[in-house]
């Protein structure tokens, strides 16, 4: 059964000069329950766009995406914010940790969001990446590679059933992302999770049985032009 | 619930993120609100307490001269005296059927810089300074006789130059402490009189003799009076008015004692109004300063929204921790004005009851206080609700890059 289903889904940003610019069409995804995909592409070729419109985050255009039987162009905003909460974990290239909480207090925070405070689960999943020593440190008193750990732990406390992973190795050195690679695989697996994840990355896409190349499931990125030139 | 929780957690968190702008916020919301209260209620307060500290009297007579003036120097034991009475005067007044109680007073002398005022011995056994309360003096003591050099000294006087009972002292000439006008005469402390928060704690009192037969003292005013302390039945105050400060020119009735001194108050009104002008202001420049702080981390907080709704906070928990961070801001600033208002007033009270010897007394938490608190909590959510409904509106895609 597949988790996640897209289909003609269309978005473009107007420009500074007030031209509607087109920046993504898919005409097809999906992704099986438990499946861990790798998507390849470029800088700025609206991977990113694509991936906070499976969340969510941005309406689409046009085109429907639905995840876990759940069509998100019929939800309401608060609908589709409640959806995000309780089934699609996010990671960041840059990690994106609150500065203001600790590491502990950044991963309880995501479960308040979710309406749970189950602080055993929060602790267990910060000794599972490797940082209950950590637990009371800040962002800024962490390693680049550390920080992203907590933010993969982050996006797992609720255990998502999409974990979309935008460039989460993107600022790391090559143990780290091994390390952050692994961690995060294994957690959606332990977790019943699927993944998407979004790199450029050679080193990292070699990893994933499943790859998928950008350029190819973005008809604007082939074609160089939105289809139906709509919005 | 959890939408309120989670955003006041993050309003609390941005608040100590920001650590010295939102001391500076409160702080200057803090000192408005502290002074908009102190000339608020101190006009109110300082009003009644001297109304309070009257001693119990409606009227006092005097040579002819200021009303304002009189009661200063027969009740509040400030100012010089505007002149003497002959004793027919005193009697004449304490005989007409309105006055139900007269006591004549002479003053001249001091010990130390505190007053001695010569008084009738009735004063401290049949007035009541105050509704059901008499002069109660601290065993052993008692009141001076009348033809003795005995002093009865006021609890002030007492505690603060530790004259006590069996000391002898001899009085200063003048109103003001002058080393070198020092009466050859001797007085007995006799009794210590109990506190009553008024100005009768600062003087030394003796009897009306002592002052006007002191040695050195001019012998042809050995008769003379400084005044007489007047309780009046009924309405009779309209006709003595008449009688002694429109129809008579040798006298001043200073009738009725609340009403001259709110006309003393009065005065300051400017002050008051001025002080209040001021702290609406510091209070502006507060709202101001919340505004800004909330603009300048707007910047930063714009990306932590955006990674917040990423994680599946809604938008009403994002700009609830707007409106929270100014809400905590504006609470911390209205507890800083009551804080701040209870250190003025204690202040200005304990500068006054040194000075004057009256106890001024502040309300507490009252509606005035309640509503100043209201305000401040009001004018901080307005300040809120600018980069708030800024926040609310905002498109996701402007604080997250589009073309990733």
């Amino acid at each position: 059964m597949s988790l996640l289903i897209v289909q003609d889904l269309k978005k473009s940003f107007r420009s500074p000069s007030g031209n509607l610019d087109p920046v993504l069409y898919v005409p097809e995804f999906s992704l099986q329950q438990y499946e861990q995909v790798a998507l390849r592409g470029a800088s700025g070729s609206g991977k990113t766009t694509f991936l906070h419109l499976l969340a969510g985050v941005l309406p689409a255009d046009s085109g429907t995406v639905s995840v876990d039987g759940t069509s998100l162009h019929l939800l309401t905003e608060s609908q589709r914010d409640q959806l995000r909460v309780g089934k699609i974990g996010y990671v960041f290239q840059s990690f994106n940790l609150l500065n203001g909480f600790t590491c502990l207090e950044n991963i309880t925070l995501a479960m308040n969001l979710n309406g749970s405070s189950d602080v055993d689960r929060a602790k267990s999943l910060l000794s599972d990446v490797g940082l209950w020593e950590r637990k009371n440190h800040y962002p800024h008193q962490l390693s680049i590679g550390q920080q992203q750990r907590v933010a993969i732990a982050r996006a797992l406390v609720n255990q998502p059933k999409l974990v979309l992973a935008d460039e989460p190795t993107g600022n790391l050195d090559p143990f780290n992302t091994d390390r952050s690679l692994i961690l995060l695989r294994k957690l959606c697996q332990q977790w019943g999770s699927s993944l998407i994840l979004v790199s450029h990355d050679d080193r990292v896409m070699e990893q994933f049985e499943s790859q998928v190349e950008w350029e190819k499931l973005n008809e604007v990125a082939t074609k160089g032009e939105l289809l139906d030139g709509d919005n | 619930m959890n939408t309120i929780f989670i955003s006041l957690i993050l309003g609390w968190r941005a608040l100590t993120q920001n650590t010295l702008t939102s001391l500076v916020a409160i702080f200057t919301i803090s000192l408005s609100g502290g002074l908009f209260l102190g000339a608020w209620q101190t006009k109110q307060s300082v009003n009644r307490s001297f109304a309070q500290s009257a001693g119990g009297f409606d009227a006092v007579l005097g040579a002819r001269g200021s009303q304002l003036q009189l009661v200063l120097n027969a009740l509040f034991h400030l100012e010089n005296s505007p002149g003497n009475l002959e004793w027919e005067q005193y009697e004449t007044i304490r005989s007409h059927p309105g006055v139900s109680e007269a006591y004549p007073f002479a003053l001249g002398d001091n010990y130390l810089g505190y007053r001695i005022v010569g008084t009738s011995p009735e004063l401290f056994t049949h007035h009541q300074w105050k509704p059901g309360r008499k002069y109660q003096i601290e065993p052993p003591g008692r009141i001076f006789s009348e033809s003795a050099k005995e002093a009865l000294v006021g609890a002030q006087v007492a505690s603060e130059i530790g004259l006590s009972l069996g000391d002898r002292f001899h009085p200063y000439h003048g109103l003001e402490y002058n080393p070198d006008t020092k009466h050859e005469d001797v007085y007995l402390v006799v009794g210590i009189l109990e506190p009553t928060g008024t100005p009768v704690d600062q003087v030394i009192w003796i009897p009306l003799k002592g002052v006007q037969m002191m040695e050195g003292h001019d012998p042809s005013a050995a008769t003379a009076i400084s005044g007489v302390l007047l309780n009046l039945k009924g309405s009779s105050g309209l006709a003595l008015d008449v009688k002694y400060n429109k129809q008579g020119d040798r006298a001043t009735l200073a009738w009725p004692v609340p009403a001259i001194l709110s006309s003393f108050f009065n005065r300051f009104a400017w002050l008051e109004r001025s002080i209040a002008g001021l702290a609406v202001l510091m209070g502006l420049v507060g709202c101001l300063i919340i505004l800004a702080t909330l603009r300048s981390t707007m910047h930063e907080r714009r990306h932590e929204f955006a990674v917040l709704r990423c994680m599946g906070a809604s938008r009403a928990i994002v700009t609830g921790s707007i409106l929270w961070q100014s809400v905590l801001i504006s609470l911390s600033g209205a507890i800083g004005s009551l804080l701040i208002f209870l250190l003025l007033s204690q202040t200005f009270a304990s500068l006054v009851r040194s000075q004057v010897g009256v106890s001024v007394g502040f309300p507490g938490f009252n509606t005035v206080a309640l509503l100043t608190c209201g305000g401040i909590l009001f004018l901080g959510l307005i300040s809120a609700w600018f980069p708030a409904h800024q926040l609310y509106r905002s498109n996701l895609q402007e604080s997250l890059n589009p073309y990733g």
